[in-house]
């Protein structure tokens, strides 16, 4: 019989979305050029070449070993890339992703990446085509609402916060707005104007987003009726406690 | 049990969040609102940043060079593009501004740790026994009474025995004594009432019975040297201060010789036989002497807090005020400061003893253990629920989903507590002192503290910042490991703990987990009788029965500290 992951617990439907997200089995909702990514990064200039921190691995003469024969190299690592970061920050009030998601996703779906994980926010270091692949992924996915979730590489507080009448995450530098009935980005992830309005979309909906959600609510799904995931977090909490005592 | 119940918290939202706080416009609405208006008003809508503002900038004007300006926050956004509200001080009714509760701008604070870094407990047994049985020196209550007022002219750094000697001036040093206690009734009676903390005076019948019977007939000194002195040196310098001035007390006091052996016995006795230090020396890597915060464990913390003694018949209270002053000492002052820098710590520490909200939780969770077990959490031996993984599991559970749900249903709590890392801190902090309480076991406490911060983590999908994916993650199976150093009893345990070394949000806890224990079942002292006793002592300039109070006068500028240097510079 094939292994088939089962990824994680429970019946509900933030369960389900859970291990969607860590599947990677997503649906795309929205288009974002390559250009309009880099602009939002920050990281370089659109079109310019990817700044680099070491020669092509193809031109370093490497020795030969086990590992290289068994583990291929990433595009950006093979082209010597520089690492640099996509930092997400997803609202409690029903964002699509949370932190750990986000991270279980990459870590999972991708190759040579870093995930860091906080409650407001969580980054992804990665040579930096490898993570623009990352963070286009995202973004363009149902793992992002670009009303509750936005990029910030500083200044980031806004996860917990009351939404704002307009339904967009507060955010202190202001780097998305709603225009219309679409979403645009104006700053970059810190914060610096950028040269246009970047179209993230149009927001999800009330209900679509609770539909969406991986995060468990009390007006929504409320995490004391997933018994089974409840379950799990106790058997794990047993074993833990368990074998540090008797291992065996 | 229906957790509808009157929250602790409503009345303290209200105010922070529908009350207008300086100009910040937080006028109306509800507390329950999912819904916010962001004024983005910059500093100018809180009193205390205005002053701080104008401050700056009479600084910079004055010294020729650029200094405090809120402007250079992130390209010239400054903070309050959200409203700035005060705070409340958990368990009073004392309204904060937050930034009164950086250690820096709070002299409670500051006291608090003062007035624990400059104390060490001496015994007199052994210099006694010096003196009789080596010297043949009779030693009665009128020649203690004797020797401890010398000391008390000595130990903050009167002169004695020399006849040309600088000395500090006494109105710098008025925060310094000695005075001594002792499980002897009869040597207690004996002893002039200015010098004794009297034990069965400062605590409850049953407790000082307890405390008596652990420290018998021994007698022993608590020591506080001065605070500027302190201040100047460290915690190490805190017994070799105190065993000069009480070598030359003795010297003095018996009329010997000051040259002869006999001395050197005294002095060891002091500094190294008899000496107990608040905290331990650390190891190089994060050398520090002993008493530095550091080396302070869980245990010793626990009976330094004094609320035991005053509300015995209210473990959660003993808990919380225990908690207040670890997450004040451990995270603003040892993590946020020795080890790390800068602000961030207190914005941690600070959810752990503002705004009723982990208060709370924790009387929530006393409710239900009560119901559930019988009347487990009222203070008392006979009436503990057995320490088992179930009941862990089953109050952890509880307590956890309760505190979650409060966060969901009250989003103004939830802004509040606006980091997970303080969400954290307060939920783990709840299930591990309620569950504490119920068992009267540290390490059930402890238990129950990880499994909130699992269950906390698997419901946001979020936890703290990333030292809870090692710290929290890996807690669980050093709570009773077979390794003795890593299933080492809680109240043993303290800050240079493996894996608890760096992470805010934690020992403060620890520390309420351990009172937590003991509280619930009503013992006089934690770990150490001679702690408790030492600290029960009204004279200290930092009131050790109610330290989230004295933070709140810190805060208000109420707080009289000691250790000032007004006397000796220009007058303003």
């Amino acid at each position: 019989m094939v292994y088939k992951p089962q990824f994680y617990p429970g019946a509900t439907s933030v369960a389900e979305n859970r291990r969607k997200h860590m599947s990677g089995k997503v649906e795309k909702l929205r288009d974002i050029s390559d250009d309009d990514l880099t602009l939002m990064l920050g990281h370089r200039a659109p079109g310019s070449d990817y700044p680099s921190t070491h020669p092509p691995l193809a031109e370093m003469g490497e020795p030969d070993c086990s590992i290289r024969q068994t583990v291929e190299a990433t595009p950006g690592a093979k082209a010597g890339d520089r690492v640099r970061y996509v930092q997400f920050v997803d609202s409690m009030y029903n964002a699509p992703a949370t932190p750990y998601f986000r991270s279980y996703a990459a870590a999972i779906n991708f190759r040579g990446v870093d995930p860091g994980t906080l409650s407001g926010r969580q980054v992804v270091e990665a040579r930096e085509r490898d993570m623009e692949q990352l963070a286009k992924f995202q973004l363009e996915t149902e793992m992002t609402c670009p009303a509750l979730a936005s990029l910030r590489g500083a200044t980031v507080h806004g996860h917990s916060l009351r939404l704002p009448e307009d339904g967009l995450m507060f955010d202190m530098l202001d780097r998305t707005r709603k225009e219309g009935n679409i979403v645009i980005m104006h700053k970059d992830q810190v914060g610096r104007p950028i040269d246009k309005k970047v179209n993230l979309g149009k927001p999800m909906s009330e209900a679509e987003a609770a539909k969406r959600t991986t995060i468990y609510r009390v007006d929504n799904v409320a995490f004391r009726n997933d018994k089974e995931v409840i379950e799990w977090v106790h058997r794990v909490f047993d074993q833990r406690t368990i074998y540090g005592f008797k291992p065996e | 049990m229906a957790n509808d119940r009157k929250k602790m918290f409503a009345k303290h939202m209200e105010i922070k969040f529908t009350k207008e706080h300086g100009s910040n416009k937080m006028e109306g609405g509800e507390i329950t609102d999912m819904v916010g208006k962001y004024y983005r008003l910059g500093v100018e809508q809180n009193p205390r940043k205005v002053e701080m503002k104008k401050a700056g900038q009479e600084i910079a004007k004055k010294r020729g060079l650029a200094g405090y300006n809120p402007m250079m926050h992130c390209g010239g956004i400054p903070l309050g593009q959200r409203a700035l509200t005060p705070s409340f001080i958990s368990g009073t009714d004392m309204m904060v501004e937050i930034d009164d509760l950086h250690y820096v701008n709070n002299a409670a604070m500051q006291q608090m740790w003062d007035d624990i870094r400059r104390t060490v407990v001496v015994g007199m047994d052994m210099a006694h026994e010096t003196l009789e049985k080596r010297l043949g020196i009779e030693v009665t209550p009128e020649t203690i009474n004797h020797y401890l007022e010398t000391l008390n002219h000595a130990l903050p750094g009167g002169a004695v025995v020399q006849e040309h000697m600088v000395e500090t001036h006494p109105a710098l040093v008025d925060d310094c004594y000695v005075k001594v206690f002792t499980g002897d009734d009869e040597l207690a009676d004996e002893i002039d009432k200015q010098f004794l903390i009297d034990i069965n005076k400062q605590f409850p019948a049953d407790q000082a019975e307890t405390i008596k019977a652990a420290i018998g007939k021994t007698s022993w000194q608590a020591a506080h040297i001065p605070t500027i002195v302190s201040r100047v040196t460290d915690g190490a310098q805190t017994s070799r201060w105190m065993a000069m001035q009480v070598g030359m007390s003795f010297i003095s006091a018996y009329s010997m010789c000051a040259g002869e052996a006999a001395v050197a016995d005294l002095s060891y006795a002091a500094k190294h036989a008899g000496v107990l230090s608040m905290g331990e020396m650390l190891p190089a890597r994060r050398a520090r002497g002993p008493n530095e915060p550091g080396g302070i464990s869980f245990g010793h913390f626990a009976d330094i807090i004094q609320t035991s003694r005053v509300t015995p018949e209210d473990p959660a209270k003993v808990a919380l005020e225990v908690v207040g002053g670890g997450c004040m000492l451990y995270d603003q002052i040892w993590l946020g400061s020795y080890m790390s820098g800068g602000v961030g710590f207190t914005q941690y520490a600070t959810a752990a003893y503002t705004n009723n909200i982990l208060d709370d939780n924790l009387y929530y969770d006393v409710d239900y253990i009560n119901d559930k077990y019988d009347g487990a959490a009222k203070t008392g031996k006979d009436n503990k629920v057995k320490a088992t993984l179930e009941v862990v599991k089953d109050i952890a559970t509880e307590s956890t989903i309760y505190g979650l749900e409060n966060y969901e249903k009250y989003p103004t709590t939830l802004e509040d507590h606006f980091g997970g890392s303080q969400r954290a801190t307060s939920l783990s902090a709840a299930a591990g002192c309620a569950t504490a309480i119920a068992t009267g076991n540290g390490n059930a406490g402890l238990s129950a503290w990880y499994l909130s911060m699992y269950l906390h983590k698997e419901a946001h999908g979020r936890l703290g910042f990333f030292g809870y994916d090692l710290q929290d993650q890996c807690g669980a199976t050093n709570v009773l490991s077979y390794q003795s150093d890593e299933g080492l009893a809680l109240e043993l345990r303290g800050p240079n703990y493996p894996n608890y070394a760096m992470n805010v949000g934690h020992q403060g806890g620890y520390s309420g987990i351990t009172s937590a224990a003991h509280a619930g079942r009503g013992d006089a002292f934690a770990v150490n009788p001679l702690i408790k006793v030492c600290f029960a002592d009204e004279l200290l300039p930092f009131d050790f029965t109610a330290p989230r109070k004295e933070f709140g006068r810190g805060a208000l500028r109420e707080f009289e500290p000691a250790g000032e240097r007004s006397l000796i510079i220009p007058a303003k």
